[in-house]
């Protein structure tokens, strides 16, 4: 499986203070990558750095062989975020919010319409996709998040805490369709801090805390060094372990 | 590019579909300006008519001295006089009376004498109606003097007309197009920039702050579109919707005063000849589109800046202020003749062409120098725009 994104000792600051310090991994093809920490670890700003929205302070990335600070334009072409705080063109439906995103991508017009109906299927949109998007509900504006952020079909999928403040109903249909994105060999990204869905879904983890990455591993390995049962008090322990000791290093 | 159309396109959609920004672009112009136009001209018009009409009330002291003219006084119109008891000029302080006439004894007396006699009027300067009394007591007495004087000749044989020996016509060299554009020179070109800046002021807002307020803003920034692209998109919808504005504005003005004629003081109705030539007309809107160009821009570096509505509602507000008082300034310094320099300042600029342009006078370096300056000038403030733009701490402060 090949690594299609690649963080290099990146680092964001702001006002000098260090939201991301030096994180490195990789997240490869066909595989659901966890990237957990806590409120305010700094996962959002890893995000954001890594999708070219802000620039980092120092370090670099890869998406796909294109660097975020020499292609970026390509880098946001081979990738897709969903971001927390979501918002839509309230004036819209869902279907011209789609419309003028794909038109954003330069998707043709035809290829577009096909790409909205197979997403407006798989996140069963079909019921309110024409109804203007100021109307929605919660599960319904998430799932048109989730079909916005992938309309140009990305190779790369990051899902920022895509679940929070979902019902059980909507949250089953966003973890499967992250499911059968790494069907399809996607690199799916997921950040969270709800340590049951990662555990159901990720193949590896890394945990940020404090804008640092303090481990980077499959879950079975964390949970066997941590000595823990579930990937929750694995989480915790090192969390902890990390409040107790400044010098720990996974 | 096709990028810059898609943004473009969907910002205009978004504004035509908001009732909010719509109103401000195309009903609040095509509704406030005739109401404006005509309205001030009616209240101007109603005022001096009710000024007119108005009937003031006088008080003769010692009338048995001039019984004749005193009766000449009372039969002029709108004159009522009345008896009053006690101080003249207390009374015409309190605006009891507007104004008190004291006649002294010896006035038939003198009048018969053939000698020069004076009479006093009591005013007061405060109450608008004393100088209306003042006024129609002064032209009756005229008439009176004229009256005596008249007789005297008539009794020595001398043909009246001795005495009117000057005469004064005018005649005005301006012509009624001129005259008109005299008159509109003031508000036209400050209608024109205030449209330029309310017509594209919530377009600008909802599609910066107001996208960050909703939380597109991110979204947007994710896709592969150059944080340029972007920029230009929305500021050619920001430009368009307060084009259609100023354009919206004029076209009513012109209506308007093609149906009832303009009169900002209310005194004559001045028939507008508004068959102003092609060339000027170019040139109206050559200069009108520059200043919606800069304006644009400049509301939408200011609206980014802002996080949400609200925010950049309260810093648009004051920069109007900005804008709109030199022009009003230079409006009323008496006999403001502008230099070259004032042509660099924009808005300004506009402004004093605009009135060239409205009174048929061509100055080529004017013209010159306030177009090359507005174009340097959105340029600038577009320039900035992207910059704004471009800046983290403005696109995700919280």
């Amino acid at each position: 499986m090949n690594s299609v994104v690649i963080v290099k000792n990146l680092t964001k600051e702001f006002d000098g203070i260090r939201a991301v310090d030096r994180i490195n991994f990789e997240a490869k093809e066909g595989e659901i990558f966890g990237l957990l920490g806590p409120n305010g670890a700094g996962k959002t700003t890893a995000i954001r750095t890594i999708a070219t929205v802000l620039s980092p302070t120092d370090g670099t990335a890869k998406v796909c062989g294109f660097d975020i600070l020499k292609n970026p334009e390509r880098v946001r072409e081979n990738i897709g975020v969903l971001t927390t705080d979501i918002g839509f063109y309230e004036r819209f439906s869902g279907r011209e919010n789609l419309k003028y995103f794909g038109q954003l991508y330069e998707i043709s017009d035809q290829a577009l319409d096909t790409r909205i109906e197979e997403l407006s299927k798989i996140l069963e949109m079909n019921d309110f996709i024409n109804r203007k998007a100021g109307k929605y509900s919660t599960g319904m504006k998430q799932k048109l998040a989730i079909a916005r952020s992938v309309i140009h079909d990305p190779k790369v999928i990051i899902f920022d805490e895509p679940t929070s403040g979902l019902d059980v109903l909507a949250s089953q249909t966003v973890l499967n369709f992250m499911r059968k994105a790494r069907e399809l060999n996607k690199c799916v990204i997921l950040s969270t801090h709800q340590m049951p869905d990662a555990e159901k879904l990720c193949d590896r983890v890394a945990i940020i805390h404090r804008g640092k990455l303090v481990a980077d591993t499959t879950i079975e390995a964390f949970k066997k060094r941590t000595n823990t049962s579930s990937l929750e008090d694995a989480f915790l322990k090192i969390i902890k372990e990390r409040h107790l000791n400044g010098k720990f290093y996974a | 590019m096709r990028n810059i159309i898609t943004i473009w396109k969907k910002e205009l959609k978004d504004t035509i579909r908001d009732r909010k920004t719509l109103m401000a672009m195309i009903v609040m112009p095509m509704l406030l300006m005739p109401l404006l136009i005509v309205g001030m001209g009616k209240f101007a018009e109603y005022q001096i008519k009710k000024a007119e009409e108005q009937e003031v009330k006088i008080t003769f002291i010692n009338k048995d001295s001039a019984p004749l003219l005193v009766n000449f006084i009372q039969k002029q119109d709108r004159i009522k006089a009345l008896k009053i008891e006690g101080d003249v000029e207390e009374f015409v302080k309190n605006k009891k009376i507007d104004a008190g006439i004291v006649i002294p004894q010896n006035f038939e007396e003198a009048i018969q004498n053939q000698q020069p006699v004076g009479i006093e009027i009591i005013k007061n300067s405060i109450n608008e109606k004393s100088s209306n009394a003042l006024a129609r007591i002064s032209t009756a007495i005229s008439s009176y003097n004229n009256q005596i004087l008249q007789e005297r000749f008539a009794q020595q044989n001398i043909n009246p007309n001795i005495l009117s020996n000057i005469s004064v016509t005018t005649k005005d060299v301006a012509t009624e197009k001129e005259q008109g554009g005299f008159g509109l020179g003031f508000l036209l070109p400050l209608f024109i920039v205030m449209w330029s800046i309310v017509g594209g002021q919530y377009t600008a807002i909802d599609i910066s702050a107001g996208e960050k307020e909703r939380k597109t803003l991110e979204a947007l920034l994710l896709t592969p579109a150059k944080r340029m692209d972007i920029v230009f998109g929305k500021f050619l919808a920001v430009a368009s919707a307060a084009l259609v504005s100023v354009v919206v504005a004029l076209s009513s003005i012109y209506a308007v005063i093609s149906i009832f004629g303009f009169s900002p003081t209310g005194q004559e109705n001045i028939r507008i000849d508004f068959s102003i030539e092609p060339q000027a007309l170019i040139l109206l809107f050559i200069v009108s589109v520059l200043l919606v160009l800069v304006f644009s821009a400049a509301i939408l570096s200011i609206a980014i800046y802002a996080k949400s509505f609200k925010e950049a509602q309260s810093y648009i507000g004051p920069s109007y202020l900005v804008v709109i008082m030199p022009i009003v300034l230079i409006n009323i310094m008496p006999g403001f003749k502008p230099s070259l320099e004032f042509f660099l300042i924009p808005a300004v600029n506009a402004v004093l062409l605009f009135k060239e342009i409205l009174i048929s006078t061509y100055d080529v370096s004017h013209i010159l120098v306030t177009i090359i300056s507005l174009i340097f000038y959105s340029l600038i403030a577009l320039f900035i725009a992207t910059k704004i733009y471009s800046k983290e701490e403005v696109l995700f402060k919280d």
